[in-house]
Parts: C-alpha cells; sequence; structure tokens
C-alpha cells in the first residue's frame, strides 16, 4: 500500500499522521492486505436474500411519540451554548 | 441552442408521529434540542430501532407515484462527517429501496399545446433527516439543534427526463399533490418538509450523450427551483459556447443573488463508504401488506378529476380547481354524500367558499363546519328554504360562528315556508285585533305599518321570511282599501 | 471469609441464610479489589459508593423474601456497557470522561435484579485485540502470571473473575474477547447466539458481531447470568424473539449419546502442541461419559481471520466516525474549522490499534475496492455459516481450542498486528456464524498456565453448551491463580 493511498484513507478517517507515522501505517497495512488478500482466491458472491431474517411490516416498531430526553443530559457530554452543541464557524 | 437535461431528488419529511428509529416526536420545531434522545444523537451504544408507519408511508408513496415495491428491501449507511449529522452516517438506501420504477404525468406545453408527459420514477427510498446548525455570527461559532434528526424522509430520484425549469415546477407541484392525497407529507416547503435537489446539465441536439452535470443542492421553494435551473442553464450554456468544460460539482443556490456557487468547501472526498446497516434488519413485505397498504391510498387526483368531469359532468376547470387540494376535493366528496348534486356544491364551493378562503376569513384545513353542514346549505338554498342572497350570509355566519345552517337561518328569519296557511291566519289574527290601526293605514297614515308588520314578524318568526310577511301584509291590506 | 473462589450460587445460599450481608459480601470484594487491583490493574473505576447503595437496597429486598437468582451478588462490568451516571470509557482517551445518560438494556436488566455493581473493567480500546494492552487506563494482567497478557478484549472482566476480584463479570464478544480471556485467565467466559442478549447501551465495535455475555466460575454460574441478560429488547431491532428458556435447565443431564464435532483445521499447524493435546484429551474425556467424538471439516477457517477482520473493521470505522469532539468523548484543543477539530480529536482521542483498525475498513468499503474485500468477506460470513451449519446436521456441539496458545507475555505480540490477528483463528468464526459458545478451563500447561477449551452450540442452544461444559467442569479440578 502506497502513501497515496494511506494519506487517502487518512482524510476519508479524518485521522491526522505525521509523515513518520503515514509511513509505519502503510507498511503496517502492507502486511495487514497480505492475509486479506487470500479471501481473493474464493469464488463466492454475497447473497443478500440469504441473510434474510425474515422481518415483516407487522415486526417493526409502532409509531408512538415518546418524551424525549432533558436537553440538560442530552448535552451533559458536550460543549454546548443556548441548548445547543457548539461546532466551529461551518462556512458554507 | 441547447437542451437541458434534468432529473430532480426530493426529499419529503414524513407525517408520523415519532421519529423514523426512535420514539422522539417528529413534529416540526420545538425548543432547541428537546425533541432529542440518546438514539437520535447519536450517543454511544445506542441503536435504532425502525418505524413502522414510516415504512408504510414511503410504500403509500411509491403506489401515488406508480413505483413498484420492492418485497425485500435493505437499509444502508451512507459514511460522511458533517456536523449536523452527529452519527457520522446516514441510514439510507442504496441497492433495494423501498420502491423503484414508478413515473408521474405532467402536463407540458408544447407549441401552446398542452399535452402529457411520464417523467420516470428511479427510486423511492427511506432515510433519516440531519440536525440543523445555526450560524452565530456574534461568538464566531456554529450552533447544533439536533431536533430534525431522525425525522423520516423519503427520496423521490427521477430519471433524468425533465427538459425545462417550467417541467420541473410541474413535476414538483404535481409530486407535492400526490405526497398530500397518500397522506404522507404535507409539503410545506418553507417549512422544509419538502427540499429539492436539481441535477442538470445540457447538451446539443445532435449530441449522443448527456452533458457534465451540476448537482444544486436544497432548492425549497417553486420559484427558487425555476430560477436556479435557468441560471443554470445560461450559465453551462455560456462555458460551453466559449469552449470550456463544465465540471462535475455540488453547487449552492443563492435566492438573494439569483446565482449558484459552487460548494467545494463542503466535502473533498465524495466516497460515502455505502455498506448494509447491521444495526436494521431487512424489511420483507407478504401480498398481502402491499395490498392492505394500496387499499388505505385514497382516490388519487387523476382518477378524482376523471369522476368529477365524467360522471358529475363539472367542467375541467371547476374539477382541476376542485382537486387541487385534497382538503377541498374531501370536502366536495363528503358534501356529496349528503346532497348528491355535484353542480350545485361544486359551484357554491369554488364562488364562496374558496372566496372566504381566499380573502384569508377561514382555511380550508380547519373549517369550524362539516362538509356535512355545507351541503345541508346548498340544499337549502337550492331548495329554495332560503334565498341564494340569505345562503351567502349564513355561510358567512358558519365561518364565523360553526353553528349549523338550519339554526343561522332560523335565528336570522332566513328560512322561507311555504306554509301560506298559517301566513294567512297569522295577518286575519293580527289585523282584526288591531282594527282601530287597521282603520288609520286605510285612511292612509302608513307609519302604522311597520306596527303591524312587527305583530305579524313576531308571530311568524321561523316560519317565514320577513319578506314573505311584509308582501302579504301588504297584499291583505290592499285588498282591504 | 475468603470469598475469592465462591460461587454465584454457594454466595446465594449464604445471602438468603443470612451468613453475610449484601453489605459484607459487597465490602469483602471492595476491599481484595484494593488490596490486588493496584497490581492486576482489571477496573478502570470501582463504584464503591454504588456498590454500597445498591447493597442496601438487595439487602432489603433479601429481607423481605423476594430475592432473584442474582439478588446482592457482586458483579463487575466492561468498560464498554453504558451505565447512567457511571464513566463508560471504552478504555479509550476518546471516552475519558463521557458519562452515559441513560443505561444499558442489560444494566437495567440486573439493575431490576439488584445486582451490586462494584466497577468497570478495563479492556483493549473499544474492544479491539486480544491482550487488554491497549488499554489507555489500565493495562490488565493476567492473576495467574502477573508478566502475562490476561487476554482480551473483555481481559478486565476475565481477569477480575479469575482472580476473585468479583464473582462474576459482563464482557463483549465481537471476535472472541469474552472467550480467549476466559480461557487465559482459567475462567468460564460465554458468548451468546448474536440477538440473544441486547447490544443496546454496548459501545459498538462491529455491530453484526458484537455481543454482551458473562464471564464466571464456572458454566452454571454464567448461565445465571445470561438468564438474567437475556431476551428480546424493543431497543434492539436485531435482538431476537426467539424465547429465552431457562439456561440451567439442562445442567446435570448427561451428555451420553451426544455427538461432539471435532473440526480437524482448528487442530491443526498454529494450534501449540499443548494447547491441541490438551483440549483433544478433554474430547476424550467426554468419549469416556459416553459422546461421540466425530471428526469432520471446516475448510473455509484458513478465511476466517481475514473475513472477520474485513468486517469487524469496516463496521467499526463507521461505528466510531461518530467520535469527532462535537456531542460527546475528547475535544481536541485546537482546531478552527469543524474538520481541524474532528481530527485533531480523533487522533488525540485514539490509540494506535483503533487507527490501524479504521484504516483498514475505510479500505474495505471505499470505492472501487469494496467488492473485493467487503464484499467478498461478506460472502465467506455466508460460506462459514453454511459449513457450521452441515456440521450441526449431524452434531449436537463443537469442540476446539479457544485459542492457539496459552496466555503470552505482555507486549511479545502487539508490535506485530499481524501475528495478533491470526491469534484470533479458533473464535472468530462463531462470531461470524452468530453462534454460541462456552470458554472453560481444560488443563493447565507446565508453568500452570490455563489452557481454555471452547464448546459451540447450535443457533440459541445456549443451554446444551452449558450442559456440556458443565459436565466436564465438574470431573475438572480448577486451579486458582496463586496471586490469591
Ligand atoms: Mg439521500
Ligand atoms: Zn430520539
Amino acid at each position: 500500500m502506497d502513501l497515496d493511498m494511506i494519506s487517502y484513507l487518512a482524510k476519508l478517517s479524518k485521522l491526522n499522521f505525521t509523515e513518520e507515522e503515514l509511513k509505519k501505517a502503510a507498511a503496517d497495512m502492507t502486511s495487514i492486505i497480505d492475509i486479506m488478500d487470500t479471501i481473493k482466491e474464493v469464488d463466492v458472491v454475497y447473497n443478500p436474500l440469504a441473510d434474510n431474517k425474515n422481518m415483516y411490516l407487522k415486526d417493526l416498531r409502532e409509531d408512538i411519540a415518546k418524551d424525549s430526553m432533558e436537553t440538560e443530559k442530552i448535552l451533559q457530554n458536550a460543549k454546548h451554548s443556548d441548548n445547543c452543541f457548539v461546532v466551529p464557524k461551518v462556512v458554507e | 441552442m441547447y437542451i437541458p437535461v434534468i432529473g430532480l431528488e426530493i426529499h419529503a419529511e414524513l407525517l408520523t408521529k415519532s421519529k423514523v428509529f426512535c420514539n422522539c416526536s417528529a413534529e416540526f420545531g420545538g425548543d432547541q434540542n428537546s425533541r432529542c434522545c440518546p438514539v437520535c444523537t447519536g450517543m454511544p451504544g445506542t441503536l435504532p430501532v425502525i418505524n413502522q408507519t414510516a415504512v408504510e408511508y414511503a410504500v403509500k408513496a411509491g403506489f401515488a407515484l406508480n413505483c413498484e415495491i420492492n418485497k425485500f428491501s435493505v437499509f444502508d449507511r451512507k459514511n460522511y462527517f458533517y456536523p449536523d449529522l452527529p452519527k457520522a452516517y446516514q441510514i439510507s438506501q442504496l441497492n433495494y429501496p423501498l420502491c423503484i420504477n414508478g413515473n408521474v404525468p405532467i402536463e407540458v406545453e408544447v407549441n401552446g399545446e398542452k399535452i402529457q408527459k411520464n417523467i420516470r420514477i428511479n427510486r423511492i427510498h427511506l432515510e433519516e433527516d440531519a440536525g440543523k446548525l445555526i450560524h452565530d455570527d456574534y461568538n464566531g461559532v456554529s450552533l447544533a439543534d439536533y431536533n430534525r434528526c431522525g425525522i423520516p424522509l423519503i427520496e423521490i430520484v427521477t430519471e433524468p427526463d425533465i427538459r425545462s425549469a417550467e417541467e420541473a415546477r410541474a413535476f414538483v407541484e404535481k409530486v407535492s399533490l400526490l405526497l398530500q392525497y397518500a397522506g404522507v407529507c404535507d409539503c410545506k416547503m418553507e417549512q422544509g418538509s419538502l427540499r429539492c435537489d436539481v441535477n442538470i446539465s445540457i447538451m446539443k441536439p445532435t449530441d449522443s450523450q448527456f452533458g457534465t452535470r451540476a448537482e444544486i443542492k436544497n432548492l425549497n421553494s417553486l420559484k427558487s427551483i425555476v430560477r436556479a435551473i435557468e441560471y443554470e442553464i445560461k450559465r453551462q450554456s455560456k462555458i460551453l459556447d466559449g469552449g470550456g468544460k463544465v465540471i462535475q460539482e455540488t453547487r449552492r443556490f443563492n435566492d438573494n443573488h439569483g446565482d449558484t456557487k459552487s460548494m467545494r468547501s463542503k466535502e473533498d472526498a465524495h466516497d460515502y463508504r455505502y455498506f448494509p446497516e447491521p444495526d436494521i434488519v431487512q424489511v420483507n413485505f407478504t401480498d398481502e401488506d402491499l395490498a392492505e397498504i394500496r387499499a388505505k391510498l385514497p382516490e388519487l387526483p387523476e382518477k378524482r378529476f376523471e369522476r368529477y368531469t365524467k360522471e358529475y359532468g363539472l367542467s375541467e376547470a371547476d374539477a382541476k380547481i376542485l382537486i387541487s387540494q385534497k382538503t377541498i376535493s374531501d370536502f366536495f366528496n363528503g358534501a356529496l354524500e349528503v346532497y348528491n348534486n355535484p353542480k350545485s356544491i361544486s359551484s357554491f364551493i369554488i364562488v364562496e367558499l374558496l372566496r372566504r378562503v381566499n380573502l384569508g376569513e377561514v382555511s380550508m384545513d380547519n373549517l369550524p363546519f362539516s362538509s356535512k353542514d355545507f351541503a345541508v346549505l346548498v340544499q337549502m338554498a337550492d331548495e329554495e328554504k332560503v334565498s341564494k342572497n340569505d345562503a351567502k350570509t349564513i355561510l358567512r355566519f358558519m365561518v364565523e360562528t360553526g353553528k349549523k345552517p338550519e339554526e343561522i337561518a332560523k335565528e336570522n328569519g332566513f328560512l322561507i315556508t311555504n306554509d301560506t296557511g298559517k301566513v294567512e291566519e297569522v295577518i286575519e289574527n293580527v289585523l282584526s285585533a288591531n282594527k282601530a290601526i287597521v282603520e288609520q293605514w286605510l285612511s292612509g297614515e302608513q307609519k302604522v305599518f311597520g306596527f303591524l308588520m312587527g305583530q305579524c314578524t313576531k308571530e311568524l318568526k321561523g316560519v317565514c321570511t320577513p319578506k314573505v310577511v311584509k308582501d302579504s301584509l301588504e297584499a291583505k291590506l290592499n285588498s282591504m282599501k | 471469609m475468603d470469598v475469592s473462589q465462591l460461587k454465584i450460587r454457594q454466595l446465594r445460599e449464604m445471602l438468603d441464610k443470612k451468613q453475610i450481608s449484601a453489605a459484607e459480601l459487597a465490602d469483602e470484594y471492595i476491599k481484595r479489589i484494593k488490596k490486588y487491583d493496584e497490581k492486576l490493574e482489571s477496573y478502570i473505576t470501582v463504584t464503591e459508593e454504588i456498590a454500597k447503595e445498591q447493597a442496601k437496597t438487595a439487602q432489603e429486598r433479601i429481607n423481605a423474601g423476594s430475592a432473584s437468582a442474582l439478588t446482592g451478588i457482586p458483579i463487575a462490568v466492561k468498560d464498554n456497557i453504558c451505565t447512567e451516571g457511571v464513566k463508560t470509557t471504552c478504555a479509550s482517551r476518546m471516552l475519558e470522561n463521557f458519562v452515559p445518560p441513560y443505561n444499558a438494556t442489560v444494566m437495567e436488566k440486573l439493575n431490576s435484579e439488584n445486582i451490586v455493581m462494584l466497577g468497570k473493567t478495563s479492556m483493549d480500546e473499544f474492544a479491539m485485540g486480544g491482550s487488554t494492552q491497549t488499554s489507555a487506563f489500565a493495562k490488565t494482567k493476567n492473576p495467574y502470571d502477573l508478566n502475562r497478557v490476561p487476554g482480551g478484549s473483555s481481559g478486565g472482566s476475565a481477569a477480575c473473575v479469575s482472580a476473585g476480584l468479583a464473582p462474576a463479570a459482563l464482557g463483549s464478544d465481537t471476535g472472541g474477547s469474552i472467550r480467549q480471556p476466559a480461557a487465559f485467565c482459567g475462567v468460564t467466559g460465554l458468548k451468546p447466539t448474536y440477538g440473544r442478549v441486547s447490544r443496546y447501551g454496548l459501545v459498538a465495535f462491529a455491530s453484526s458481531l458484537d455481543q454482551i455475555g458473562p464471564i464466571a466460575r464456572d458454566a452454571h454460574d454464567c448461565a445465571l447470568v445470561l438468564n438474567a441478560i437475556a431476551g428480546c429488547d424493543s431497543r434492539d431491532g436485531t435482538s431476537s424473539r426467539v424465547a429465552v428458556e431457562d439456561f440451567t435447565a439442562k445442567i446435570g443431564m448427561p451428555v451420553k449419546g451426544m455427538k461432539i464435532a471435532v473440526p480437524k483445521e482448528f487442530y491443526a499447524e498454529g494450534i501449540d502442541s499443548v494447547v491441541r493435546d490438551s483440549v483433544l484429551s478433554a474430547a476424550q474425556k467426554y468419549k469416556d461419559m459416553g459422546a461421540e467424538i466425530v471428526e469432520c471439516s471446516m475448510p473455509s477457517l484458513k478465511y476466517a481471520v481475514a473475513a472477520y477482520y474485513l468486517i469487524s473493521s469496516a463496521e467499526a470505522s463507521s461505528n466510531l466516525s461518530r467520535y469527532d469532539g462535537i456531542k460527546y468523548g475528547h475535544r481536541s484543543s485546537k482546531g478552527d474549522s469543524y474538520g481541524e477539530l474532528v481530527c485533531n480529536s480523533r487522533s488525540e482521542g485514539f490509540g494506535e490499534e483503533v487507527k490501524r483498525r479504521i484504516l483498514l475498513g475505510n479500505y474495505a468499503l471505499s470505492s472501487g475496492y469494496y467488492d473485493a474485500y467487503y464484499g467478498k468477506a461478506m460472502a465467506l460470513k455466508q460460506k462459514i455459516r453454511a459449513e457450521y451449519e452441515e456440521i450441526f446436521k449431524i452434531c449436537d456441539v463443537i469442540l476446539t481450542p479457544t485459542a492457539p496458545s496459552v496466555a503470552y507475555g505482555i507486549n511479545e505480540n502487539i508490535t506485530d498486528p499481524v501475528k495478533m490477528y491470526q491469534a484470533d483463528i479458533c473464535t472468530v468464526t462463531v462470531n461470524i456464524a452468530s453462534l454460541p459458545a462456552i470458554s472453560t478451563t481444560c488443563g493447565y500447561d507446565a508453568k500452570g498456565m490455563p489452557i481454555g477449551m471452547s464448546i459451540i452450540g447450535k443457533h440459541f442452544d445456549e443451554a446444551t453448551i452449558i450442559q456440556v461444559a458443565d459436565a466436564f467442569e465438574k470431573n475438572f479440578e480448577a486451579v486458582p491463580p496463586k496471586m490469591v
């Protein structure tokens, strides 16, 4: 796995790596992918229907509105203001 | 000259009581983060549990838009980071959406002639709405309110069959009409319960392939859909005319400037890494389930239009007005159940009731009286139990007070009785009891007429209109001259 | 009083006969924790105050004569199971200060039995690992040898039960995280059928594989805990509606006539001979009890580790995306834009192994690679499942080693992720196939380190694997760790 790919994955993952870390990650990933590649030799195709758990419409949750959680508890682990989560300025 | 090629993605919020994956209320609004729980704010360890009615409504929408329903449907995760999406993935559907292969007929004008055109629906899938970001300029931060997180949405995706801004408008209008009829969405674009993304490219008539498209996100009025499309056509034409190339990108429409701007800042990599949502099992439908949902679907506007014009003999113009809103059409249907005179009911709705609605005195969503009461009133007028003029007054009172038409007519003496015997009898009695006054009148003192009239009216209240009293009394007195 | 080797049933009897009060019992364990856990590091948070409070309520219930099986029983809880008002860290800097505003369903169920919670146990960060050495807070040791790992990821739970710092604990098992540490620490751990126990409130690692289960001194105690936590939950759409039976029901029934499968791939190269011999001699003991040992095969086992890591990492990469520093968890002090803040918070909050899995998972799902990796892994999942079904057409249970080796030395494996991943070969297929399995001790190596064997059952047939494990345990003399 090359550095470009690792950088791309880091970007998708929203993770920062130093140059050093990227190199190590690339090396680790290369050996990990080697094991993963063993599955390429098997000739099987995923069949979503075979994973069907036979849930039907009637098995789904009934549409009933219940009380929500107090806003205070929703925000208790967050930086908050005005009953909202604080996010760095989002420029659109 | 270029041909625009347009496809739409319409997001419609479903009218369920609770959110799509938790029991929080799905109502619009609410104090910030007051309609939230650990599930819809994506707290660690929480799991989505799918709302039966949301699924049913999505299928209902599918039927309304002539779709096939997938009897096996799978939910997927669409992964991307954005602060309005607390789990950093949206639960949506990729390969097995609930509905596929639909079509929606719209009316388009070609060379001044109205023709019908089908817009094909690629798919309708169920997904969750994201939260809202409030931009707090004062503190230089943004604030996230997750009340809207998890409101059920359907995404309706068309094939690129639309060729003009007007067609796009007609399509959106038609879809919102159908969704309202199906009872699955209130389609209030101003509240964001119906939103639209436009995919648009342009091509020369001789081109065999579509051009490169731009996607304009989050249009929330018919007007901005039309303006954004018209702007994009111009913008892309200019680029191609100048020998340039349109780039595939997401753009935002600015209502104030009437233009679109690239949204490059929002996301760098469009790799959503979809995969089947492991927390939600696949949903199956039996034939009976689907038949049951279909049976719950009310008669759709085209059908009603056909019935109104063909069966009831209404004009196309009138029928169109009646079906333009489900509430009107339902009201009309309801009135017919009591008084089966379509022409009369229709004209009284269109001329009198909708006039009051348009004046802003009342709205069809919360009339203070029923269609049955309305039907009674129209019938009273038709049968000349009240005069046409008084019927209009009665309607005004009904709007104001919600009282029954008979009651208003009685209280105000609008009722016309056919009991002329009773009128004669009362007048006879009044005149013989007031001989002196009758003499005065006969001798030319006209002002005493009012007294006699008053006496008669008192006795005849609720039996006939003052006009009848007056006419009969005059006739009687004149005969005594 | 030495409570270190007592089982839930014995504690029950003592409590019911008022030989000890719930408060005294809780206190005995708290004392032991204070004495031993500095060295063992099995707990991240000890909830002494809560334990005292709960013991009081439990005692009232006992006095009222309405105690249920677990009333007043001290229990430790893995730190990835949400406990309202009590920090739930997943052994990650990311959730160092996370206090859930809600309880996991299993906690609600245990609380309704009036258990006494002793604390939250250490684990590999976000349950990713098999050594508990990736814990950001407590790198738990093996009670049998403090220089060795306790296994993982539920290493804290296994070690604290083994060392007598709790009679039972909850763990979670995504690819062996209950069974392998149970094996390493010489205790019994049960991974229920997927869907048997609600996952609501279990911080997700790999949603399609995660399952909460008990770790205890023996199979019978595991059954008692499972009785309390199993069942369909309206908050977990993947929890099963299959009726919950009494999991102790088959205990004591003879294994005579039972068919026990031994798939040869589980005994092949890569499995230490001491482990293989020990498990095979256990098979012989079953044979002596009248069971039939059936040799069979699982051809796809060689792909299982790859399939497991692709699926679990893919799901993990998505499950862990929610940690962006905004709603909960570590929020970096650096970052002026949302994107920067997210990257900084995640880079500071997650450890190396977690980052590795996120990268791997995103690789498996990214456009252009999905079919070759994630799609293929899902297909293999179906193939492995089918191979199990074949075996279960003939056999009642399957017997395998729980891990290829006994507990290894601290820091021995973690530098080489590949080696570490391959050590999961014996356990991952059970999760892939959603099956129940129980690991119990079948012997000790020359240095006295425990060796674990796993009994795998048919879907929702926990009662049978409990029966089979119990039959062995009754004829096996367990050796407690020296440190106690
Ligand atoms: Mg969408
Ligand atoms: Zn909610």
